[in-house]
Protein backbone atom coordinates (compact mmCIF):
# COMPACT_ATOMS: atom_id res chain seq x y z
CA UNK A 1 0.00 0.00 0.00
CA UNK A 2 1.64 3.10 -1.16
CA UNK A 3 1.28 5.93 1.01
CA UNK A 4 1.77 9.87 -0.79
CA UNK A 5 2.29 12.37 2.54
CA UNK A 6 0.15 15.21 1.41
CA UNK A 7 1.23 18.60 0.80
CA UNK A 8 -0.05 22.14 2.62
CA UNK A 9 -2.49 24.09 0.97
CA UNK A 10 -1.83 25.06 -2.61
CA UNK A 11 -2.12 28.53 -4.10
CA UNK A 12 -5.51 27.33 -5.81
CA UNK A 13 -6.65 26.38 -2.31
CA UNK A 14 -5.60 29.96 -0.61
CA UNK A 15 -7.20 31.78 -3.88
CA UNK A 16 -10.83 29.73 -3.11
CA UNK A 17 -10.41 30.67 0.73
CA UNK A 18 -10.06 34.34 -0.14
CA UNK A 19 -13.06 34.02 -2.75
CA UNK A 20 -15.13 31.58 -0.51
CA UNK A 21 -14.33 34.63 2.36
CA UNK A 22 -15.70 37.35 0.12
CA UNK A 23 -18.47 35.65 -1.01
CA UNK A 24 -19.64 34.31 2.79
CA UNK A 25 -19.50 38.51 3.45
CA UNK A 26 -21.40 39.15 0.19
CA UNK A 27 -23.98 36.64 2.01
CA UNK A 28 -24.03 37.42 5.23
CA UNK A 29 -24.87 41.19 4.02
CA UNK A 30 -28.50 39.96 3.00
CA UNK A 31 -28.69 38.64 6.24
CA UNK A 32 -27.48 40.69 8.63
CA UNK A 33 -30.94 40.23 10.87
CA UNK A 34 -29.23 36.37 11.78
CA UNK A 35 -25.48 37.04 10.88
CA UNK A 36 -25.05 39.40 14.02
CA UNK A 37 -27.32 37.56 16.48
CA UNK A 38 -25.18 34.81 15.47
CA UNK A 39 -22.19 36.55 16.24
CA UNK A 40 -23.68 38.12 19.38
CA UNK A 41 -24.18 34.46 20.49
CA UNK A 42 -20.69 33.17 19.74
CA UNK A 43 -19.21 35.97 21.63
CA UNK A 44 -21.71 35.39 24.68
CA UNK A 45 -20.57 31.72 24.16
CA UNK A 46 -16.83 31.61 24.44
CA UNK A 47 -17.36 34.69 27.21
CA UNK A 48 -19.09 31.94 29.29
CA UNK A 49 -17.24 28.94 28.14
CA UNK A 50 -14.94 28.96 30.98
CA UNK A 51 -17.29 28.89 33.44
CA UNK A 52 -19.24 26.16 32.39
CA UNK A 53 -15.42 24.43 31.57
CA UNK A 54 -15.00 24.63 35.23
CA UNK A 55 -18.72 23.61 36.54
CA UNK A 56 -17.52 21.23 34.34
CA UNK A 57 -14.09 19.89 36.17
CA UNK A 58 -16.10 20.11 39.44
CA UNK A 59 -18.50 17.40 38.41
CA UNK A 60 -21.42 18.92 37.18
CA UNK A 61 -23.20 17.75 33.51
CA UNK A 62 -22.31 19.54 30.74
CA UNK A 63 -26.28 20.31 30.40
CA UNK A 64 -26.44 21.47 34.63
CA UNK A 65 -22.96 23.51 33.96
CA UNK A 66 -24.85 25.18 31.05
CA UNK A 67 -27.75 26.00 33.13
CA UNK A 68 -26.32 27.20 36.04
CA UNK A 69 -23.90 29.93 34.21
CA UNK A 70 -26.42 30.98 31.40
CA UNK A 71 -28.96 31.11 34.08
CA UNK A 72 -26.40 33.14 36.60
CA UNK A 73 -25.59 35.24 33.45
CA UNK A 74 -29.27 36.15 32.87
CA UNK A 75 -29.55 37.02 36.58
CA UNK A 76 -27.11 39.55 36.65
CA UNK A 77 -28.16 40.62 33.63
CA UNK A 78 -31.79 41.34 34.65
CA UNK A 79 -30.62 42.90 38.06
CA UNK A 80 -28.20 45.33 36.28
CA UNK A 81 -31.19 46.13 34.38
CA UNK A 82 -33.60 46.21 37.28
CA UNK A 83 -31.25 49.19 38.74
CA UNK A 84 -30.37 50.82 35.68
CA UNK A 85 -34.27 51.11 34.23
CA UNK A 86 -35.25 54.23 37.19
CA UNK A 87 -32.03 56.02 36.61
CA UNK A 88 -32.05 55.70 33.01
CA UNK A 89 -36.07 56.47 33.19
CA UNK A 90 -34.87 59.75 35.27
CA UNK A 91 -32.29 61.01 33.25
CA UNK A 92 -33.59 60.26 29.38
CA UNK A 93 -34.23 63.70 28.80
CA UNK A 94 -30.60 64.81 30.28
CA UNK A 95 -29.07 61.78 28.08
CA UNK A 96 -30.24 63.41 24.90
CA UNK A 97 -29.15 66.92 26.30
CA UNK A 98 -25.84 65.52 27.26
CA UNK A 99 -25.47 63.74 23.67
CA UNK A 100 -26.12 66.84 22.25
CA UNK A 101 -23.85 69.04 24.14
CA UNK A 102 -20.64 66.72 23.69
CA UNK A 103 -21.82 66.84 20.02
CA UNK A 104 -21.85 70.43 20.16
CA UNK A 105 -18.44 71.15 22.00
CA UNK A 106 -16.73 68.68 19.35
CA UNK A 107 -17.95 70.83 16.71
CA UNK A 108 -16.80 73.65 18.62
CA UNK A 109 -13.55 72.05 19.17
CA UNK A 110 -13.26 71.41 14.99
CA UNK A 111 -13.91 75.16 14.41
CA UNK A 112 -11.52 76.86 16.40
CA UNK A 113 -9.02 74.29 15.30
CA UNK A 114 -9.73 75.11 12.11
CA UNK A 115 -9.64 78.94 12.46
CA UNK A 116 -6.24 78.67 13.83
CA UNK A 117 -4.87 76.85 11.45
CA UNK A 118 -6.36 79.61 9.07
CA UNK A 119 -4.23 82.07 11.17
CA UNK A 120 -1.41 80.30 10.28
CA UNK A 121 -1.82 79.63 6.59
CA UNK A 122 -3.11 81.74 3.84
CA UNK A 123 -4.10 79.08 1.37
CA UNK A 124 -6.80 77.79 4.06
CA UNK A 125 -7.65 81.39 4.79
CA UNK A 126 -8.54 82.18 1.58
CA UNK A 127 -10.56 79.43 0.44
CA UNK A 128 -12.72 80.06 3.94
CA UNK A 129 -11.97 76.24 5.24
CA UNK A 130 -13.81 77.11 8.46
CA UNK A 131 -17.21 78.11 7.66
CA UNK A 132 -17.07 75.85 4.44
CA UNK A 133 -16.98 73.21 6.82
CA UNK A 134 -19.24 74.75 9.42
CA UNK A 135 -21.84 75.01 6.94
CA UNK A 136 -21.58 71.04 5.04
CA UNK A 137 -21.49 70.01 8.81
CA UNK A 138 -24.48 71.81 9.52
CA UNK A 139 -26.05 70.55 6.35
CA UNK A 140 -25.88 67.28 6.74
CA UNK A 141 -26.71 66.96 10.29
CA UNK A 142 -30.11 68.97 9.57
CA UNK A 143 -30.41 66.57 6.63
CA UNK A 144 -29.47 63.39 8.66
CA UNK A 145 -32.27 64.50 11.08
CA UNK A 146 -34.60 64.87 8.71
CA UNK A 147 -34.24 62.09 6.09
CA UNK A 148 -32.23 59.31 7.69
CA UNK A 149 -33.07 59.24 11.44
CA UNK A 150 -36.31 58.09 11.00
CA UNK A 151 -35.37 55.24 9.00
CA UNK A 152 -32.57 54.75 11.27
CA UNK A 153 -34.07 54.34 14.22
CA UNK A 154 -37.09 52.10 12.51
CA UNK A 155 -34.03 49.67 11.54
CA UNK A 156 -33.30 49.74 14.86
CA UNK A 157 -36.44 49.02 16.37
CA UNK A 158 -36.87 46.16 13.81
CA UNK A 159 -33.64 44.31 14.55
CA UNK A 160 -33.91 44.23 18.01
CA UNK A 161 -35.99 41.43 18.49
CA UNK A 162 -33.28 39.59 16.29
CA UNK A 163 -30.49 40.27 18.70
CA UNK A 164 -32.90 38.71 21.57
CA UNK A 165 -32.15 35.12 19.32
CA UNK A 166 -27.84 35.74 20.41
CA UNK A 167 -28.54 34.71 24.28
CA UNK A 168 -30.76 31.76 23.27
CA UNK A 169 -27.91 30.68 20.85
CA UNK A 170 -25.55 30.56 23.29
CA UNK A 171 -27.27 28.75 25.47
CA UNK A 172 -28.01 26.25 23.01
CA UNK A 173 -24.33 26.09 21.87
CA UNK A 174 -22.76 25.60 25.78
CA UNK A 175 -25.41 22.76 26.01
CA UNK A 176 -25.31 21.23 22.93
CA UNK A 177 -22.31 21.82 20.94
CA UNK A 178 -20.51 18.56 21.39
CA UNK A 179 -23.63 17.03 20.30
CA UNK A 180 -23.65 19.15 16.92
CA UNK A 181 -20.22 18.36 16.93
CA UNK A 182 -21.29 14.58 16.66
CA UNK A 183 -24.18 14.89 14.74
CA UNK A 184 -21.84 16.39 12.13
CA UNK A 185 -19.17 13.99 11.92
CA UNK A 186 -21.65 10.90 11.93
CA UNK A 187 -22.54 12.66 8.10
CA UNK A 188 -18.95 12.00 7.00
CA UNK A 189 -18.29 9.20 5.39
CA UNK A 190 -15.11 6.45 6.78
CA UNK A 191 -12.60 7.21 5.08
CA UNK A 192 -12.46 10.99 5.98
CA UNK A 193 -14.21 10.76 9.67
CA UNK A 194 -10.95 11.10 11.42
CA UNK A 195 -9.69 14.36 9.43
CA UNK A 196 -13.13 15.25 9.93
CA UNK A 197 -13.03 15.56 14.11
CA UNK A 198 -9.97 17.32 13.25
CA UNK A 199 -11.61 19.52 10.95
CA UNK A 200 -14.08 20.36 13.55
CA UNK A 201 -11.48 20.88 16.63
CA UNK A 202 -9.26 23.44 14.71
CA UNK A 203 -12.54 25.32 13.19
CA UNK A 204 -13.39 25.09 17.32
CA UNK A 205 -10.04 26.10 18.08
CA UNK A 206 -9.80 28.96 16.02
CA UNK A 207 -12.89 30.62 16.82
CA UNK A 208 -12.26 30.41 20.17
CA UNK A 209 -8.85 31.59 20.07
CA UNK A 210 -10.82 34.50 18.23
CA UNK A 211 -13.69 35.30 20.21
CA UNK A 212 -11.68 35.14 23.42
CA UNK A 213 -8.81 37.32 22.40
CA UNK A 214 -11.38 39.86 21.09
CA UNK A 215 -12.88 39.54 24.86
CA UNK A 216 -9.60 39.78 26.60
CA UNK A 217 -8.13 42.66 24.32
CA UNK A 218 -11.29 44.40 24.76
CA UNK A 219 -10.65 44.17 28.77
CA UNK A 220 -7.32 45.36 27.64
CA UNK A 221 -8.20 48.33 25.88
CA UNK A 222 -10.78 49.71 28.52
CA UNK A 223 -8.47 49.43 31.17
CA UNK A 224 -5.71 51.78 29.20
CA UNK A 225 -7.81 53.77 28.45
CA UNK A 226 -9.89 54.39 31.23
CA UNK A 227 -6.22 54.69 33.34
CA UNK A 228 -5.25 57.38 30.39
CA UNK A 229 -8.53 59.48 30.25
CA UNK A 230 -8.78 59.61 33.97
CA UNK A 231 -4.74 60.59 34.66
CA UNK A 232 -5.89 63.10 32.00
CA UNK A 233 -9.12 64.22 34.21
CA UNK A 234 -11.81 63.38 31.92
CA UNK A 235 -15.41 62.25 33.54
CA UNK A 236 -16.85 58.74 33.37
CA UNK A 237 -13.09 57.30 31.85
CA UNK A 238 -14.25 53.76 32.41
CA UNK A 239 -17.37 54.21 30.73
CA UNK A 240 -15.45 55.71 27.94
CA UNK A 241 -12.97 53.32 27.68
CA UNK A 242 -15.07 50.11 27.83
CA UNK A 243 -17.43 52.04 24.86
CA UNK A 244 -13.90 52.83 22.50
CA UNK A 245 -13.18 49.15 23.13
CA UNK A 246 -16.28 48.10 22.11
CA UNK A 247 -16.11 50.13 19.08
CA UNK A 248 -12.97 48.99 17.82
CA UNK A 249 -13.96 45.61 17.33
CA UNK A 250 -14.75 47.38 14.13
CA UNK A 251 -11.07 47.76 12.56
CA UNK A 252 -10.41 51.45 11.41
CA UNK A 253 -14.01 52.77 11.36
CA UNK A 254 -14.71 51.91 14.85
CA UNK A 255 -11.31 53.35 16.18
CA UNK A 256 -11.86 56.70 14.03
CA UNK A 257 -15.52 56.55 16.09
CA UNK A 258 -13.85 55.93 19.18
CA UNK A 259 -11.82 58.62 19.17
CA UNK A 260 -14.44 61.29 17.97
CA UNK A 261 -16.35 60.24 21.40
CA UNK A 262 -13.19 60.92 23.18
CA UNK A 263 -12.55 64.00 21.75
CA UNK A 264 -15.87 65.45 21.87
CA UNK A 265 -16.28 64.61 25.43
CA UNK A 266 -12.48 66.60 26.14
CA UNK A 267 -13.77 69.22 24.02
CA UNK A 268 -17.14 69.63 26.21
CA UNK A 269 -15.55 69.04 29.83
CA UNK A 270 -12.56 71.62 28.78
CA UNK A 271 -14.28 74.08 26.73
CA UNK A 272 -11.32 76.55 26.71
CA UNK A 273 -8.28 74.32 26.87
CA UNK A 274 -8.17 72.29 23.73
CA UNK A 275 -4.44 70.99 24.85
CA UNK A 276 -6.71 68.37 26.79
CA UNK A 277 -8.96 66.82 23.49
CA UNK A 278 -5.42 66.84 21.96
CA UNK A 279 -3.93 64.75 24.89
CA UNK A 280 -6.81 62.75 24.05
CA UNK A 281 -6.21 62.36 20.66
CA UNK A 282 -2.10 61.19 21.72
CA UNK A 283 -3.48 58.82 24.17
CA UNK A 284 -5.92 57.16 21.78
CA UNK A 285 -3.36 57.17 19.44
CA UNK A 286 -0.88 55.62 22.00
CA UNK A 287 -3.43 53.31 23.02
CA UNK A 288 -3.92 52.00 18.79
CA UNK A 289 -0.08 51.36 18.76
CA UNK A 290 0.48 49.23 21.93
CA UNK A 291 -2.79 47.41 20.78
CA UNK A 292 -1.87 47.08 17.39
CA UNK A 293 2.38 45.92 18.33
CA UNK A 294 1.51 44.41 21.76
CA UNK A 295 -2.30 43.10 22.75
CA UNK A 296 -3.30 42.17 19.48
CA UNK A 297 -0.02 39.59 18.73
CA UNK A 298 -0.40 38.20 22.27
CA UNK A 299 -4.20 37.98 21.81
CA UNK A 300 -6.21 37.52 18.19
CA UNK A 301 -3.02 37.67 16.24
CA UNK A 302 -1.31 34.77 17.66
CA UNK A 303 -4.50 32.36 17.50
CA UNK A 304 -5.32 32.74 14.10
CA UNK A 305 -1.89 32.68 12.77
CA UNK A 306 -2.87 34.55 9.66
CA UNK A 307 -0.57 36.91 7.54
CA UNK A 308 -0.48 40.53 7.86
CA UNK A 309 -0.56 41.24 4.40
CA UNK A 310 -3.83 38.85 4.27
CA UNK A 311 -5.92 40.53 7.06
CA UNK A 312 -5.21 44.42 6.06
CA UNK A 313 -5.89 43.08 2.16
CA UNK A 314 -9.50 40.99 3.49
CA UNK A 315 -10.26 43.99 5.69
CA UNK A 316 -10.33 46.36 2.65
CA UNK A 317 -12.19 43.53 0.80
CA UNK A 318 -14.08 43.33 4.02
CA UNK A 319 -14.97 46.83 4.19
CA UNK A 320 -15.75 46.66 0.29
CA UNK A 321 -17.84 43.86 0.35
CA UNK A 322 -20.58 44.51 3.25
CA UNK A 323 -19.92 47.71 5.03
CA UNK A 324 -19.51 47.53 8.61
CA UNK A 325 -20.56 44.52 8.57
CA UNK A 326 -17.82 43.42 6.39
CA UNK A 327 -15.30 45.13 8.79
CA UNK A 328 -16.59 43.46 11.47
CA UNK A 329 -17.12 39.81 10.40
CA UNK A 330 -13.64 39.71 8.01
CA UNK A 331 -11.10 38.20 10.34
CA UNK A 332 -13.84 35.63 12.35
CA UNK A 333 -15.15 34.84 8.49
CA UNK A 334 -11.20 34.28 7.01
CA UNK A 335 -10.19 32.45 10.10
CA UNK A 336 -12.70 29.69 10.04
CA UNK A 337 -12.99 29.33 6.13
CA UNK A 338 -9.39 29.16 6.40
CA UNK A 339 -9.36 26.10 8.59
CA UNK A 340 -12.13 24.74 6.47
CA UNK A 341 -10.26 25.47 3.28
CA UNK A 342 -6.93 24.49 3.72
CA UNK A 343 -8.22 21.06 5.72
CA UNK A 344 -10.48 20.53 2.49
CA UNK A 345 -7.78 20.62 -0.21
CA UNK A 346 -5.67 18.40 1.43
CA UNK A 347 -8.22 15.54 2.12
CA UNK A 348 -9.62 16.06 -1.08
CA UNK A 349 -5.99 16.31 -2.84
CA UNK A 350 -5.36 12.78 -0.99
CA UNK A 351 -5.68 10.10 -3.62
CA UNK A 352 -5.32 7.46 -1.15
CA UNK A 353 -8.46 8.26 0.82
CA UNK A 354 -10.40 8.73 -1.98
CA UNK A 355 -9.34 5.40 -3.11
CA UNK A 356 -10.54 3.99 0.37
CA UNK A 357 -13.84 5.94 0.08
CA UNK A 358 -14.32 4.64 -3.07
CA UNK A 359 -13.62 0.49 -1.96
CA UNK A 360 -15.94 1.19 0.42
CA UNK A 361 -18.51 2.54 -1.89
CA UNK A 362 -18.43 -0.41 -3.45
CA UNK A 363 -18.41 -2.89 -0.79
CA UNK A 364 -21.49 -0.97 0.89
CA UNK A 365 -22.85 -2.07 -2.68
CA UNK A 366 -21.91 -5.54 -2.72
CA UNK A 367 -23.26 -5.75 0.36
CA UNK A 368 -26.96 -4.89 -0.50
CA UNK A 369 -26.90 -6.70 -4.09
CA UNK A 370 -25.61 -9.84 -2.43
CA UNK A 371 -29.01 -11.58 -2.74
CA UNK A 372 -29.96 -10.08 -6.76
CA UNK A 373 -28.41 -12.22 -8.67
CA UNK B 1 -33.20 -4.15 43.28
CA UNK B 2 -29.61 -2.76 43.50
CA UNK B 3 -29.72 0.97 44.25
CA UNK B 4 -26.37 1.63 43.29
CA UNK B 5 -24.67 -1.56 42.11
CA UNK B 6 -23.76 -1.45 37.98
CA UNK B 7 -27.47 -3.16 37.36
CA UNK B 8 -28.73 -0.04 37.21
CA UNK B 9 -26.56 0.79 34.32
CA UNK B 10 -28.71 2.25 31.07
CA UNK B 11 -28.45 0.09 28.47
CA UNK B 12 -26.60 2.63 25.94
CA UNK B 13 -23.60 2.56 28.52
CA UNK B 14 -23.05 -2.02 28.17
CA UNK B 15 -21.14 -1.17 24.80
CA UNK B 16 -18.55 0.84 26.84
CA UNK B 17 -18.75 -1.23 30.07
CA UNK B 18 -17.49 -4.48 27.80
CA UNK B 19 -14.51 -2.56 26.67
CA UNK B 20 -11.40 -3.37 28.73
CA UNK B 21 -9.63 0.28 29.51
CA UNK B 22 -13.33 1.00 30.83
CA UNK B 23 -13.68 -1.60 33.58
CA UNK B 24 -12.13 0.74 35.82
CA UNK B 25 -14.67 3.43 35.61
CA UNK B 26 -18.17 3.24 38.06
CA UNK B 27 -21.66 4.24 35.83
CA UNK B 28 -21.27 7.88 36.69
CA UNK B 29 -17.83 7.93 35.37
CA UNK B 30 -18.79 5.83 32.24
CA UNK B 31 -22.03 8.26 31.12
CA UNK B 32 -19.15 11.02 30.72
CA UNK B 33 -16.81 9.22 28.67
CA UNK B 34 -20.08 7.92 26.80
CA UNK B 35 -20.94 11.89 25.95
CA UNK B 36 -17.27 11.65 23.88
CA UNK B 37 -17.44 8.55 21.91
CA UNK B 38 -18.24 8.71 18.39
CA UNK B 39 -19.94 5.35 16.88
CA UNK B 40 -19.07 3.71 13.51
CA UNK B 41 -20.11 0.75 11.30
CA UNK B 42 -17.57 -0.96 9.12
CA UNK B 43 -17.95 -3.66 6.43
CA UNK B 44 -15.52 -6.57 6.82
CA UNK B 45 -12.86 -5.14 4.63
CA UNK B 46 -13.15 -1.91 4.88
CA UNK B 47 -9.92 0.22 5.72
CA UNK B 48 -10.16 2.13 9.21
CA UNK B 49 -6.86 3.90 8.95
CA UNK B 50 -3.93 3.19 6.97
CA UNK B 51 -0.23 2.70 7.95
CA UNK B 52 1.41 6.18 7.98
CA UNK B 53 -1.92 8.14 8.85
CA UNK B 54 -1.57 10.94 11.12
CA UNK B 55 -3.17 9.74 14.77
CA UNK B 56 -6.22 11.42 15.95
CA UNK B 57 -8.55 8.89 17.62
CA UNK B 58 -8.69 5.71 19.70
CA UNK B 59 -11.28 3.07 18.44
CA UNK B 60 -12.75 0.10 20.53
CA UNK B 61 -14.21 -2.98 19.13
CA UNK B 62 -17.46 -3.11 20.07
CA UNK B 63 -18.78 -5.76 17.50
CA UNK B 64 -17.02 -7.85 14.97
CA UNK B 65 -13.28 -8.43 14.43
CA UNK B 66 -10.81 -5.96 13.38
CA UNK B 67 -6.91 -6.99 11.96
CA UNK B 68 -3.61 -5.21 12.10
CA UNK B 69 -1.70 -5.39 9.01
CA UNK B 70 1.85 -4.06 8.42
CA UNK B 71 3.79 -3.62 5.24
CA UNK B 72 7.50 -3.51 5.93
CA UNK B 73 8.34 -2.94 2.39
CA UNK B 74 6.70 -6.41 0.85
CA UNK B 75 3.22 -7.46 1.20
CA UNK B 76 1.45 -6.97 4.38
CA UNK B 77 1.19 -9.49 6.91
CA UNK B 78 -1.37 -9.47 10.00
CA UNK B 79 0.01 -8.56 13.37
CA UNK B 80 -3.29 -9.39 15.04
CA UNK B 81 -6.99 -10.49 15.28
CA UNK B 82 -8.84 -8.33 17.84
CA UNK B 83 -12.22 -8.92 18.83
CA UNK B 84 -15.17 -6.94 20.63
CA UNK B 85 -13.84 -5.28 24.16
CA UNK B 86 -10.20 -4.62 22.59
CA UNK B 87 -9.09 -1.25 21.50
CA UNK B 88 -6.38 -0.06 18.96
CA UNK B 89 -4.55 2.61 17.64
CA UNK B 90 -3.91 3.61 21.12
CA UNK B 91 -0.75 5.44 20.71
CA UNK B 92 -2.62 8.23 18.57
CA UNK B 93 -3.90 9.11 22.21
CA UNK B 94 0.15 9.79 23.58
CA UNK B 95 1.75 11.35 20.44
CA UNK B 96 0.67 12.61 16.89
CA UNK B 97 2.97 9.87 15.22
CA UNK B 98 1.99 8.18 12.03
CA UNK B 99 0.03 5.35 12.83
CA UNK B 100 2.45 2.19 13.02
CA UNK B 101 -0.29 -0.39 11.30
CA UNK B 102 -3.22 -0.59 9.27
CA UNK B 103 -6.54 -1.33 10.82
CA UNK B 104 -9.00 -3.59 8.57
CA UNK B 105 -12.11 -4.78 9.56
CA UNK B 106 -12.01 -8.98 9.25
CA UNK B 107 -16.03 -9.06 9.31
CA UNK B 108 -18.74 -6.38 9.67
CA UNK B 109 -18.37 -4.60 13.01
CA UNK B 110 -19.13 -1.33 15.26
CA UNK B 111 -16.40 0.71 16.81
CA UNK B 112 -16.62 3.36 19.27
CA UNK B 113 -14.39 6.49 18.53
CA UNK B 114 -12.24 8.98 21.15
CA UNK B 115 -11.10 11.90 19.12
CA UNK B 116 -7.59 12.73 20.84
CA UNK B 117 -8.49 15.94 21.50
CA UNK B 118 -11.97 15.01 23.39
CA UNK B 119 -9.64 12.55 25.78
CA UNK B 120 -7.02 15.50 26.25
CA UNK B 121 -10.28 18.12 27.62
CA UNK B 122 -11.00 14.96 29.94
CA UNK B 123 -7.87 15.02 31.29
CA UNK B 124 -8.49 18.72 32.48
CA UNK B 125 -12.20 18.36 33.37
CA UNK B 126 -12.28 15.26 34.66
CA UNK B 127 -8.52 13.82 35.83
CA UNK B 128 -9.72 11.25 37.75
CA UNK B 129 -11.55 8.88 35.02
CA UNK B 130 -8.55 10.34 32.89
CA UNK B 131 -5.70 8.76 35.10
CA UNK B 132 -8.11 5.69 35.18
CA UNK B 133 -8.43 5.35 31.65
CA UNK B 134 -3.90 6.49 30.97
CA UNK B 135 -3.84 3.36 33.61
CA UNK B 136 -5.65 1.49 32.16
CA UNK B 137 -3.82 2.28 28.89
CA UNK B 138 -0.38 1.94 30.66
CA UNK B 139 -1.61 -1.76 32.00
CA UNK B 140 -2.66 -2.72 28.27
CA UNK B 141 0.52 -1.08 26.61
CA UNK B 142 2.81 -3.09 29.04
CA UNK B 143 0.84 -6.29 27.82
CA UNK B 144 1.85 -5.51 24.14
CA UNK B 145 5.26 -4.85 25.60
CA UNK B 146 5.73 -8.47 26.99
CA UNK B 147 3.72 -10.23 24.01
CA UNK B 148 6.28 -8.59 21.23
CA UNK B 149 9.10 -9.75 24.23
CA UNK B 150 7.83 -12.82 24.49
CA UNK B 151 7.69 -13.70 20.37
CA UNK B 152 11.23 -12.35 20.00
CA UNK B 153 12.51 -14.68 22.69
CA UNK B 154 11.02 -17.12 20.88
CA UNK B 155 11.49 -16.37 16.92
CA UNK B 156 15.37 -16.36 18.59
CA UNK B 157 14.99 -20.34 19.70
CA UNK B 158 13.70 -21.21 16.44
Amino acid sequence: MRRLQPSGAGPLAWCGILLATTLALFLFQHLLWLVLPFLFGLIAYYFLYPPVQRLVFAGFSQEAAANITVGAFAVLLIACFALMLPWFAAHAVSVQDTGQRYLQGGLALLDETLRALETQSRFMRDAHVADAVSSHIAAAGEGFAQERLPGLMMGVAAWLPSFLLAPFLAYFFLRDGRRFQRFLARAMPNAYFERTLHLLYEVDRTARAYFQGLIKLTVLDALCLAFGLWLIGLSSPLMLGLITAVLAWVPYVGSILGCAVVVMVAATDFPGSPGVAYAAVGLFVFVRLLDDFVFMPLTIGRSLKMHPLVTVLMIFVGGAVAGVAGLLLVLPVLGVVMVIGETASIVAADPRLRARHAHARQLRLQSVTRDLG
Amino acid sequence: MRFFGRDDEPAALQPLRQIKLFSSLSARELKVVHGLRHERQYLAGEIVFDQGDEGQAIYAIVEGEVEILRADGGSPHRLALLAPGEVFGELALLDQAPRAAQARAHSDCRLVVFFRADFMSLLETHPKIASKIALSLARHLGGRLRQANAGARQEGHL
